[in-house]
């Protein structure tokens, strides 16, 4: 990788609904580390039918100067808008890496966009190191068991940006913001958005239980779920939650998820049962205040992040630890 | 209307893996088995529920991958595909989804499609890379997180929901051909039938050698492995299952949980 001092690290903001989004903080976050590392520049780009505002909020935070790219079908996200505007406008930037977030639109667009600017793609960027051959990003594979370092071999880089991995980051004195607004009238050809529907209240027990015992494939099946729901009892202020397949494989309705997709849970004790720990399901949780994890297999990534790892069949230990919670 | 549904053979959760000796792979601790991608899974059913739905639909199941990776192929014709297509590869390790995607738009430049359905994600890799890379090199609308589809063959559209963060879906019509990364949970993929998985077996699926679709175009290597680097304790209990239940209550109780 050539250390070319006019290029430039990229952030692409998220926003909903007019908004600066959190996860937009964590990109700036891991962007001035990369800028850090390679002495690249830094600045970020934010698309909306308003995205004025949203750029000078940023801008400000930052300290960076921001590019506005307005549409207006941009009041709601348009895979098909953001791949066309930000392949126009991302060239003359002559990015090094371009930071977007690992969430449902980056994921969307990223790979697309790559392709468009003959960038490599790095999705679900959780570390930044600096090797010799330059810049390398870590990722999780195989149901997080395994991490990968990857380098590209590419001029360009995009990369989508694990949230919750990178420490949010905020300027300490604001500054005058510095944006540049610019307007792109396209239309999309072959999608139509047609709104959104929002998901069934999570369980407000979920967010407010100070012990979340949550169930996972391993249970094996949904009768297995009435011991979950025993411990649970246990506990004043608890609540039973669940992994994506337990949730898919309808065991549990899915407003009881946590991870990505789901609900993001922070209670003072989690208890994972039958929790392999793919990283889906442990970024709705890895802020608990203590972890405690139950599965079988001794490999299983759950226990990288727990206080205290038990390796039994959860059909077994469980039982005997509701009998020794009672009687103690 | 002709769909494609793009399939993944994976190494089955069970097996146990390790860091191989170039430090850039895993390998298999004892005999390794593989299985279809469970994401793939879903995006089969849901084909085959496409095709049932609309009069005269055909749905192929294409994979890439070594010779053990034609299974897929006879599970997705188990579950009610027409026909199998193997991009046949020697590669074994990482394989960058760049390098996938480009083999499959080869293909599917000769061979078009109205619809065609991947999984969200690969239990391996993991990239999510395919479905959105494959649409752009062919040009196709798409999206991604699928986890609703209704066909209409009056209009060529396909109506989709996609599930963001927190579980909210956004509602999208696209236009014919359109290519869908499916989520898990959007339908219950069936068991293959027997009579279907004796067909298939009996089948010859169509091969193409993935050397003859133009060379491997990758922008980004593995440096190397390393396992997860425990975030916390990570304090294994040992003993009876008793012992640690009560070991783990005197924790517990140390930490005022209990």
């Amino acid at each position: 990788m050539v250390n070319d001092d006019k290029k430039k690290v990229v952030v692409v903001a998220e926003s909903g609904r007019g908004r600066v989004l959190p996860v937009t903080y964590e990109l700036i976050g891991a962007a001035e580390e990369i800028g850090c590392l390679g002495s690249w520049p830094v600045q970020a780009v934010v698309l909306g039918d308003q995205a004025e505002k949203m750029a000078q909020e940023i801008s400000r935070a930052a300290g960076w100067p921001v590019i506005a790219g307005v549409n207006r079908h941009l009041d709601a996200y348009n895979g098909e808008l953001y791949k066309e505007i930000l392949s126009r406008l991302l060239p003359e930037l002559k990015p090094a890496f371009v930071c977007l977030a690992h969430t449902s639109r980056g994921w969307d667009y990223g790979p697309g966009l790559a392709v468009r600017l003959g960038a490599a793609c790095i999705t679900g960027v959780e570390k930044i190191n600096r090797t010799d051959q330059g810049l390398s990003m870590t990722r999780s594979m195989f149901g997080g068991k395994i991490t990968a370092d990857v380098v590209s071999k590419a001029g360009t880089t995009v990369l989508t940006i694990q949230p919750g991995a990178f420490k949010a980051r905020v300027s300490d004195h604001a500054r005058r913001p510095q944006v540049e607004v610019r307007r792109f009238d396209v239309e999309p050809r072959s999608s139509k958005y047609l709104g959104m529907k929002k998901a069934k209240e999570s369980d407000a027990l979920l967010n407010q239980a100070e012990v979340v015992v949550a169930a996972g494939r391993g249970v094996g099946k949904p009768e297995n779920l009435a011991l979950i729901r025993r411990l649970a009892a246990l506990f004043p202020k608890a609540a039973v939650a669940g992994s994506r397949p337990v949730c898919d494989a309808g065991w549990l309705e899915y407003k009881r998820q946590v991870g990505q997709t789901g609900a993001t849970v922070s209670p003072r004790l989690y208890l994972a049962c039958g929790i392999s720990g793919a990283s889906q399901h442990t970024m709705g949780m890895r802020d608990s205040g203590f972890i405690v994890a139950v599965s079988t297999d001794p490999n299983a990534a759950i226990f990288n992040l727990a206080d205290v790892g038990i390796v039994e069949d959860l059909t077994t230990f469980i039982p005997i630890l509701i009998a020794e919670l009672e009687k103690a | 209307m002709k769909i494609l549904v793009c399939l993944k053979q994976v190494i089955d959760r069970q097996t146990v893996i390790k860091i191989d000796e170039s430090g850039r792979w895993v390998r298999a601790e004892g005999p390794a088995r593989y299985w279809l991608n469970h994401y793939d899974e879903f995006a089969v059913e849901e084909a085959v529920r496409i095709k049932e739905a609309v009069p005269g639909a055909r749905v192929e199941a294409l994979t890439v991958g070594p010779e053990r990776a034609a299974v897929v192929l006879e599970r997705a014709v188990g579950m009610g595909a027409d026909q199998g297509i193997h991009l046949t590869a020697e590669d074994e390790g990482y394989v960058s989804p760049l390098a996938t995607a480009s083999l499959i738009a080869a293909y599917v430049r000769n061979h078009p499609y109205d619809l065609i359905l991947t999984g969200v994600m690969s239990e391996d890799q993991g990239h999510g890379q395919v479905g959105p890379l494959l649409a752009e090199m062919l040009a196709l609308a798409w999206t991604t997180a699928v986890i609703l589809t209704e066909v209409r063959p009056e209009s060529s559209t396909v109506y989709v929901e996609r599930e963001i963060e927190g579980g909210d879906r956004e509602a999208l019509e696209l236009a014919w051909p359109a290519l869908l990364a499916v989520q898990s949970g959007l339908n219950k993929p069936r068991y293959p039938s027997l009579s279907n998985l004796l067909r298939a077996k009996k089948r010859e699926f169509e091969t193409v050698s993935a050397g003859s679709l133009g060379p491997p175009a990758g922008r980004e290597e593995i440096l190397g492995l390393g396992y997860p680097q425990k975030s916390r304790n990570g304090l294994i209990l040992e003993g009876t299952p008793r012992n640690k239940a009560v070991r783990l209550i005197e924790i517990l109780r140390g930490k005022s949980l209990w």
